[in-house]
């Protein structure tokens, strides 16, 4: 039995179901359903555009759904109380595309800080469980530097160890390869992949990376305008017919068939004198 | 023609009218952080208030005095150059324990207030709403309101009044060493015969003044710091429209005020 | 209240449950109480279903000051899971970590520090 089948008989962590979001009067999220199941890698593909960050933000629970459902740990997204938003902030990490670490905060302080917030640990113990997550993700030693002076990666891999330090059961990660070079970019892979088998985490990525979504995922969602394309383990995106997927897969972009009359209107709309 | 000028009134309107709730909401929020957050295990941070009354307030003091110093001398100046028409220099004494203690003490303050902390409260809160570190907040179950609203609102209310004080004071010696001299008084002569006309309650003006301006400031620089958008740009015309908008509302607010405090 | 029994010269300190970050400072606390003593100590975490990162940054002071005060340190018991936690943090490699309270107990001079 390979993971992705044993992840299939665990519970879901997360699930979606017929998600509509709009910005204005445009549809970004179009009838989203899937769910990502305990202990399993789900990443969420998709080029700019497609709908993928705000899809994360409704799993974080940033925005809010025009219909249809979002349950994190069986909680309905839409009519949570605050208390128990409160609650479960505490079981999921979030790990922002740049880091979103506090600037005024070092390394490690900007690590401790849910502590900090959420519990009432000995500083001794709360500074040793910092530094142990600085430690699983090679920051050792820069404890004391400010962000403004961590290069991409090093933002990247502190914001993740303190997304990690209150060992969440639910893990967020939006684009970890993007601003970095492959090398890096593979190490952070390998860190993901580590975590989920040491923790027992859930984790999703958001990314456009496919290199790295076929190096860690279990199951791929592949959003296009707002729609999911495919849902599947990475040999099933792979041996994908459908013609959309293999473009992406190509990084062939489509040829657009081009009406010219309405072409032309475009380039010239609302010029005087024509 | 007049539609699209039309449309553009009310557009803004309706901005305006959506900002000012924003601006509300952001005040009722702190307040239930104030109160419920310590039974909630989620307090607004002694720690966090005291380090904001140190850049707001302390801070600020230099400024403030070196402004109503200046204030206060200006006032004698043109007090006793008016005055001096009617033989009536001497009468500047009140004039300025008046003016200051009930609007210009305050004013200064406020105004101080405006360009030194509203704007860096619009640029930090700016932003971290630029670089996620809201939402990061936000997403580790931290409400932005009670970490980074609550206390600027409760140190304006706090230093506010402190320096309008301190303003008051420095406007007085000012006013009362430039009269001193030239109408051949000490200082402490001048300064008795203010003490001599005022009551508590112009003291009581200024500071109910200043109040109410601190808490303008906080909210028109969080709302602003929260709506940021459009990368470096816009974080600076956030942080000019802050100030910008504080001052302007500030000096309308006093000119209500006064109206109903005068009367 | 964890349970703690002398043996062979040595405090055992059997921690039990869920070490998470409700217990923890508990767990602590009976480890730096113990090493206050001065006698050396053996954790047993084998009646432990689940230590998160708070309970192993207890263990991490404990060795510490056991290390400070050059007396005799070790954690028995270790699951496989809770190894995995270990070897996150490269923790592994730094216990000293012995499959039973006998086995550490057992007269082997090769072992002594």
């Amino acid at each position: 039995m390979n993971t992705a089948e044993q992840h299939s008989l665990r519970d879901p962590v997360i699930e979606v179901d017929g998600l509509v979001a709009c910005y204005g009067s445009r549809k970004i999220l179009d009838d989203v359903s899937f769910d990502v199941r305990s202990g399993e890698i789900m990443v969420i593909m998709g080029g700019s555009g497609s709908g993928k960050s705000t899809l994360l933000r409704h799993m974080l629970a940033l925005n809010r759904a025009v219909s249809g459902s979002i349950r994190v740990f069986g909680l309905e997204m839409g009519g949570v109380s605050s208390r128990e938003l409160h609650q479960l902030r505490q079981r999921m990490g979030v790990s922002f595309q740049n880091g979103a670490l506090f600037n005024s905060l070092n390394v490690e302080d900007n690590v401790i800080f849910p502590l900090r917030e959420h519990t009432v640990l000995d500083d001794n113990t709360m500074r040793i469980m910092a530094r142990m997550k600085l430690e699983v993700v090679n920051m050792a030693g820069f404890e004391k530097l400010m962000p403004a002076q961590l290069s991409g990666g090093m933002a990247k891999r502190t914001a993740l160890a303190r997304a990690i330090v209150m060992d969440p059961k639910l893990l967020f990660f939006d684009e970890p390869s993007a601003g970095l070079d492959p090398v890096v970019s593979a190490d952070l892979d390998e860190l993901i992949l580590r975590l989920r088998d040491a923790m027992d985490v859930s984790i999703v990525v958001v990314t456009h990376e496919l290199d790295s979504a076929f190096r860690i995922a279990d199951r791929i969602l592949v959003l296009d305008k707002g729609k999911v394309l495919i849902i599947g383990t990475v040999d099933e995106v792979k041996n994908s017919d459908n013609e959309r997927v293999q473009n992406l897969l190509n990084r062939r972009s489509e040829d657009v068939i081009v009406d010219p009359d309405e072409y032309m209107q475009r380039l010239t709309d609302e010029l005087i004198g024509l | 023609m007049m539609r699209p000028v039309i449309e553009k009134v009310g557009i803004s309107a309706v901005q305006a009218i959506e900002e000012a709730g924003y601006q509300f909401s952001l005040f009722a929020e702190s307040l239930y952080w104030l109160i419920v957050g310590p039974f909630l295990q989620q307090p607004v941070r002694l720690r966090i208030i005291v380090s904001e009354m140190m850049k707001i307030g302390v801070l600020a003091i230099p400024i403030v005095i070196l402004l109503s110093f200046s204030n206060g001398v200006i006032l004698a100046l043109q007090g006793i150059a008016t005055l001096k028409d009617f033989d009536a220099e001497s009468q500047v004494i009140p004039g300025i324990a008046y003016s200051v203690t009930r609007e210009f003490g305050v004013l200064i303050a406020a105004i101080v207030v405006a360009g030194r902390s509203g704007s860096a409260i619009a640029a930090r809160i700016g932003s971290m709403q630029m670089s996620q570190e809201v939402d990061a907040l936000r997403v580790m179950g931290i409400e932005p309101v009670r970490f980074l609203v609550a206390p600027i609102i409760v140190s304006m209310l706090i230093m506010m009044p402190v320096l309008t004080l301190f303003a008051d004071a420095a406007a007085m010696i000012g006013g009362g060493l430039y009269t001193g001299i030239v109408l051949g008084l000490s200082l402490t002569t001048v300064l008795d015969r203010s003490f001599d006309v005022l009551v508590l309650y112009d003291v009581l003006q200024g500071i109910y003044k200043s109040l109410v301006f601190g808490l303008l400031i906080a909210l028109v620089a969080c709302s602003n710091g929260f709506s940021v958008t459009g990368g470096a740009e816009g974080l600076g015309r956030a942080t000019t429209r802050s100030v910008v908008m504080s001052i302007a509302m500030i000096v309308v607010a006093d000119m209500v005020f006064t109206y109903f405090l005068t009367r | 209240m964890y349970p703690v029994e002398e043996n062979g010269g040595y405090s055992v300190v059997h921690l039990t449950g869920e070490v998470d970050l409700n217990c923890s400072p508990e767990a602590r606390k009976v480890i730096l109480e113990c090493l206050r003593r001065n006698t050396p100590l053996l954790i047993d975490l084998s009646a432990v279903t689940h230590i998160d990162s708070s309970g192993i940054a207890s263990l991490v002071e404990g060795y510490q000051v056991s290390r400070t005060l050059k007396l005799d340190f070790g954690l028995v018991g270790v699951s496989e899971r809770a190894m995995s936690v270990l070897r996150l943090a490269r923790l592994d490699q730094v216990f000293p970590i012995f499959a039973s309270i006998e086995e550490r107990l057992k007269p082997d001079p090769s072992q002594d520090v």
